[in-house]
């Protein structure tokens, strides 16, 4: 570790959580400075993480803090899954955050940039960390954060959502830490690896009840169905920038979350046909959901609960081709969803109305943003050649291999959430493009640090959508890390 | 000229266009042409030349390939040529309308994912192709606006459905196989069960059927031809739609085979039998709702769903003979459809958009070309001798009457019967009966319209009169699909049943010609008379336009109407109308209420431990 | 009565948060549901001491050299709950601060009536 100082997956969390409380600090010597911090930050972070990457693919990196040896003290766990996610947590806070610069200019703009970072730090803490009270401290920073930026612009929408969030978000975290308290009682430990070693049986009752609290608690955030109420308010009522990283990042956190603490801790192995209906009665819901919506963002919001049923879906089918297809699906989420918020974003701030007829002719008006948009749907939908085919291929591969006449039918369900998301997604880009030349009001292009996040994200959506073998190579260590509990315990406990 | 030239030339040239559009829009229009004649420079270049080539392995280790071979090179000639004469049509036809650079992007984006569609050498890459193809055709269907746009909605969720089965297809070959390429799904399928490869054919004729307008999946078809701009509602029809033929043939020849895909099932619930069923359907009922429209490119279009109900009763027989015609009848039917949209298109551009049957007329002489080109392509559309319709119709007649299907070969007959009953009305409406006033002074058709009417109404006799032409390499794809060759002389077919010889037909006319024009010459008496001097039987003649075709077979309307009814549209406009209900409806369990989303998480709690307890789910 | 006493602190601890959640379902005055999350926090808290408790045990603290680990309370559930507390002061702080922002937009605090976000 010490010839790769720089490469400590610590600085991941320490760095923005620094700069985060240096914000207020700063923001006395100079106004503008703040705006870049975050930039500054996620880039370094984007780097760094980019840079342990190819060395935990071989090997995970366990950071023992304050030099206590697992499973005394707090560690990390920086395996290829963890780092996968930091990466892509980095890369689109690194994204948002130059979009955000000329967003945000209203209301309180150093809060915003704090929360901002506080919000990814969280996130990034939740998939490094290997102890179950440092998770629930990590994703109280995350919710926490969200509660406050949900209600940044300070409308009557933004806090409704905000509190509704927040209730149900609180209600969540007490039941993890009920979880995590009962699972404390009976093994005296928080170190995840040392309860996996524990945890011989999971259906026995007392282990059974913790786990589901813990999953239920979890579940919240992860937005799986029925617990997902609070996604849409607080998604579409959040400013832009939020709802990019809310969407992108948050709920697929929570979605880890759950199945690091089913896979690794109780080895769950056979949750299939459970978690099989729940995630495709997910997607079935969000999509027919976002099906009515007249509001563009709270279609955006419906859809990514039924993109989440479909990882959720993945996950447990459970196999090496089905957890690297649904962390696949996880990382072209998060590309096109928050390529799409952000150019909603812009959209609905020219229009100044979040109402999809608004949108009419926007595409001759903001030609860019309107194209980066379209692509975006395109691989939410699943149309090659972008991400959201090979990740949809890669699940659908997954469900067939399989065998099971169940998942076959299920599968089918899911593909009939696909036709519906294309039948909404294929009305709005026609509103863009195909209707209302008429209007002539003075609707311009984003502004360059918009664009520029835009055209990266759809990049990204157009690589890995034709090259997929880039991120295959971290998809299967990753898959293979997740379902091989006996390799995690060996790898932190030694 | 490798394939990866092609292939890049194809998607490059459409990117190139749209960029060469932003500098000017005359370099874009050359460009476009350039690229577009080009590109049946390279693949004519390409005639009887097999190979493979590995794109790349990028895309989860899987080879993606193209391979040429005589089906694919068939399907790509005519493709390129299609795309070549509709380039420089649109030249003209496009000129002052918006957006043109985008229109043009997806013109040729289309073209060259036909192409990479034909000569995808395994199924992912021709899946990836599939589906650019289907949303590039989306965005220009609904380039119109209004109409166009639900034509478009209906279109692309059709398509996704079609496309969906499709991916689940090749996914459980690929999980079944474990292989995509093509050539070696082939020899993986004699290992196959039945039951397998019935599953197959059925889930991937869902989709073809779809693409082929195949009845009862047809509903897309008449508004979106209707509604897209008319050169590409020519590609739409003449290329596009039959892709669905190349994946029947794929499907039914290549991958399953002929011997497995021909006797699957019993007596008539064998699965060619049915599906040649489903093709006699499609020729009849399309055919005689055409007969009701008023609008030309309505009419058009439903007749392009009864001309691919021939080509798949001609596919589904499985005989050398009838794949033989229902393959050539896809190429003729490109060339006399493209020929009638872009007649119709040039009628469209002269009257500023009008193309209502009961509007028009008598526009015989102030457009000639399109004039010809209508007639041409009527005359090929029946199958009247010498037009090369008439080669295709009689090789599946031939074939029908052959193999003891006498009520099959009735449906054909009765499909020509009115495919005749119909243009009579189309060619009427639009050329011939008086010119309205308003229409006096049109614009002129231009040269760059003019060409492509000239070179396709000529392809029609070239090829209605030396048939031998297409069918020498129709001919070398059977064989390679295991049929025995059919005995092909450049003037026609001859086999042991019958011989079909052009060159006498050809002859024969001429003499008849010859005659009758000499006794027209000799009693010559007729007297030219202004196109107003109108005799209505002794009636008095209304003063603006006499239209007597307004009500044209009103006695036969009054009578069958009620029985054409698209009542499969109807169904799906139901389901579709119950889906939004449905989707309305099961919104409001996000009630808006926090002590419900409370409870809702309560009870999740109490579900998972109640399952648990119950039925030990984990 | 043993596993009575045995079990008190679990019993008071899930009656506090079932107390806690029954007011956050049925009450519809916001303050009220705050009200209710405070207290559902509160028996969790107790609930993480409870793990912890030995009863008759002493401070971790190995102050005088005769004492031995046996008899000491675990130290770990109180240093979570300490961090529980705080996250939940955040929380609270929170929604009483938006409590204020509500009352500003909506003129009311009858979540019954805020339903303007929904379906």
């Amino acid at each position: 570790m010490n010839e790769m100082s720089i490469l400590d997956p610590v600085l991941l969390i320490a760095i923005p959580l620094g700069l985060a409380f240096l914000i207020p600090l700063l923001g006395l010597v100079s106004k503008k400075i703040v705006r870049w911090i975050p930039v500054v930050g996620f880039l370094f972070n984007g780097i760094v993480a980019l840079l342990i990457l190819p060395h935990v693919l071989k090997q995970p990196i366990i950071v023992k803090i304050g030099g206590f040896v697992p499973p005394f003290g707090i560690n990390l766990y920086a395996g290829s899954v963890g780092m996968l996610l930091a990466s892509l947590i980095a890369i689109t806070g690194f994204l948002v955050s130059i979009y955000a610069v000329k967003y945000i200019t209203k209301g309180a703009e150093q809060k915003y940039h704090i929360l901002f970072l506080l919000l990814l730090t969280g996130a990034t803490g939740v998939v490094l960390t290997g102890d179950i009270f440092n998770l629930f401290v990590f994703f109280e920073i995350l919710c926490i954060s969200s509660y406050a930026l949900v209600a940044y612009l300070g409308t009557r929408s933004g806090l409704e959502a905000s509190i509704k969030y927040l209730i149900q978000g609180s209600i969540g975290s007490s039941f993890l830490l009920i979880g995590i308290g009962l699972l404390y009682g009976q093994f005296g430990t928080l170190n995840m690896a040392d309860l996996a070693r524990q945890i011989v049986d999971y259906t026995e009752p007392s282990v059974f009840v913790s786990m589901v609290f813990m999953i239920t608690g979890l579940g919240i955030e992860a937005a799986i169905f029925p617990l997902n109420a609070w996604l849409p308010d607080a998604h579409s009522s959040a400013p832009s920038s939020v709802s990019a990283v809310l969407s992108g990042i948050a709920i697929e956190v929570g979605l880890y979350a759950v199945i690091r603490v089913l896979f690794t801790i109780f080895a769950v192995s056979n949750f299939f046909i459970f978690f099989m209906v729940l995630g495709v009665l997910t997607v079935l819901i969000g999509e027919m959901s976002a099906f009515a919506q007249k509001n563009i963002k709270r279609m955006l919001a419906y859809s990514s609960i039924g993109q989440i049923g479909l990882i959720v879906f993945a996950f447990s089918i459970s196999t090496q081709l089905g957890v690297a297809g649904g962390l696949f699906q996880m990382v072209s989420h998060t590309l096109g969803k928050a390529l799409l918020f952000l150019c909603a974003g812009y959209m609905i701030f020219r229009t100044g109305s979040m109402e999809i007829s608004s949108l009419e002719g926007i595409g001759k008006k903001m030609p860019i943003t309107a194209l980066c948009f379209t692509i975006g749907t395109f691989s939410i939908v699943g149309l090659p050649p972008f991400t959201g085919f090979a990740s949809k291929f890669m699940i659908i591969r997954a469900a067939l291999a399989n065998g099971e006449l169940l998942l076959q039918i299920l599968i089918g369900l899911v593909l009939v959430g696909t036709i519906i998301e294309g039948a909404y997604f294929f009305k709005i880009i026609q509103t863009i493009y195909f209707k209302g030349a008429h209007k002539t009001d003075n609707r311009e292009e984003a502004p360059v640090t918009a664009l520029i996040p835009m055209l990266i994200l759809v990049s990204f959506i157009i690589v890995i959508g034709m090259f997929p073998n880039i991120i295959d190579k971290v998809l299967q260590p990753a898959a293979s890390e997740l379902l091989d509990q006996v390799k995690y315990i060996g790898s932190v406990l030694g | 000229m490798s394939l990866e030239l092609l292939i890049m030339f194809a998607f490059g040239g459409a990117f190139l266009t749209y960029l060469a559009g932003k500098i000017s829009s005359k370099l874009r229009d050359i460009f476009a042409l350039l690229c577009s004649v080009a590109l049946v420079v390279i693949v004519s270049s390409l005639y009887k030349v097999e190979t493979t080539i590995t794109l790349y392995n990028g895309f989860f280790g899987m080879p993606l390939s193209m391979r040429l071979n005589p089906m694919a090179w068939f399907f790509a000639i005519a493709i390129v040529s299609s795309s070549a004469l509709v380039v420089l049509y649109s030249m003209s036809y496009m000129k002052h309308r918006e957006r043109t650079d985008y229109y043009y992007f997806m013109l040729l984006l289309i073209n060259a994912a036909m192409l990479a569609i034909v000569l995808s050498g395994d199924l992912v890459s021709f899946f990836i192709s599939w589906e650019i193809m289907s949303w590039s055709t989306f965005l220009l269907i609904s380039y119109n606006r209004n109409a166009a746009l639900p034509a478009g909605i209906k279109y692309i969720v059709m398509s996704l459905i079609g496309s969906m089965c499709m991916l689940v297809g090749i996914i459980s070959i690929y999980t079944a196989f474990d292989t995509i390429t093509i050539s070696e799904i082939v020899q993986h399928m004699a290992t196959a069960t039945a039951g397998y490869k019935l599953f197959l054919l059925i889930i991937f004729s869902i989709t073809f059927g779809i693409k082929n307008a195949v009845v009862p999946l047809h509903t897309w078809l008449p508004d979106a031809y209707a509604e897209s701009p008319s050169p590409f509602s020519a590609v739409l029809s003449g290329m596009l739609t039959r892709m669905g033929i190349f994946g029947f043939l794929l499907i039914m020849f290549v991958m399953v085979g002929a011997e497995n895909s021909l006797h699957m099932g019993r007596g008539f619930f064998s699965y060619h039998n049915i599906l040649a069923w489903l093709g006699a359907i499609t020729i009849v009922i399309p055919t005689f709702i055409a007969m009701l429209q008023n609008d030309a490119k309505k009419l058009l279009a439903w007749h392009g769903i009864g001309q691919g109900g021939y080509m798949i009763v001609g596919i589904a027989f499985g005989t050398s003979l009838g794949l033989a015609g229902g393959i050539f009848h896809t190429l003729n039917h490109a060339i006399y459809i493209i020929l009638l949209f872009l007649s119709v298109g040039a009628i469209e551009y002269s009257t500023n958009g009008l193309r209502d049957l009961n509007s028009l007329g008598g526009l015989f002489k102030k457009m000639p070309i399109a004039f010809l080109g209508g007639l041409l392509g009527i005359c090929g559309l029946i199958g009247i001798p010498l037009t090369n319709g008439f080669v295709s119709k009689w090789l599946i007649y031939k074939t029908l009457i052959l193999g003891k299907a006498p009520f099959l070969a009735f449906a054909t007959l009765l499909g020509t019967w009115g495919t005749i009953l119909s243009v009579y009305k189309f060619l009427h409406n639009l050329y011939l009966g008086q010119l309205p006033q308003e229409h006096q002074n049109i614009k002129k058709t231009p040269l760059a319209m003019q060409i492509p009417i000239v070179i396709l109404s000529l392809t029609i006799l070239v090829f209605g009169i030396l048939p031998g032409l297409p069918l020498k390499s129709i001919n070398a794809m059977i064989v390679s699909f295991g049929f025995t060759p059919l005995t092909v002389s450049i003037w026609g077919i001859s086999s042991e049943t019958g011989t079909l010889n052009m060159i006498n037909i050809f002859s024969i006319l001429l003499v008849v010609v010859a005659i009758f024009w000499l006794i027209f010459q000799a009693a010559r008496k007729s007297t030219a008379v202004d196109q107003y001097d109108n005799y209505a039987a002794g009636a008095a003649i209304p003063k603006d336009k006499y239209n007597y075709t307004v009500e044209f077979y009103a006695p036969f309307y009054r009578m069958a109407t009620p029985y054409l009814r698209d009542i499969f549209d109807m169904l799906y406009q139901k389901i579709a109308r119950f889906t939004e209900f449905a989707c309305d409806n099961i919104r409001k369990i996000y009630t808006g209420y926090v002590s419900d989303y409370i409870i809702y998480i309560i009870l999740f709690l109490a579900l998972l431990i109640s399952a648990q307890l119950k039925w030990s789910v984990f | 009565m043993n596993i009575l006493y045995d079990y008190i602190y679990y019993a008071g601890a899930f009656g506090l948060i079932f107390i806690g959640i029954f007011t956050m379902m049925v009450k519809r005055n916001y303050i009220k549901v705050i009200i209710g999350l405070s207290i559902l926090e509160t028996g969790v808290n107790l609930f993480l001491i409870s793990v912890g408790y030995i009863s008759n045990g002493t401070a971790p603290i190995f102050s005088n050299p005769g004492i031995e680990a046996k008899n000491m309370v675990d130290p770990v559930p109180q240093a979570l709950v300490l961090t529980a507390i705080v996250i939940g002061l955040a929380v609270l702080s929170l929604a009483l601060s938006m409590a204020i922002r509500l009352y500003k937009h909506f003129g009311t605090l009858d979540l019954q009536q805020i339903k303007e976000q929904r379906w």
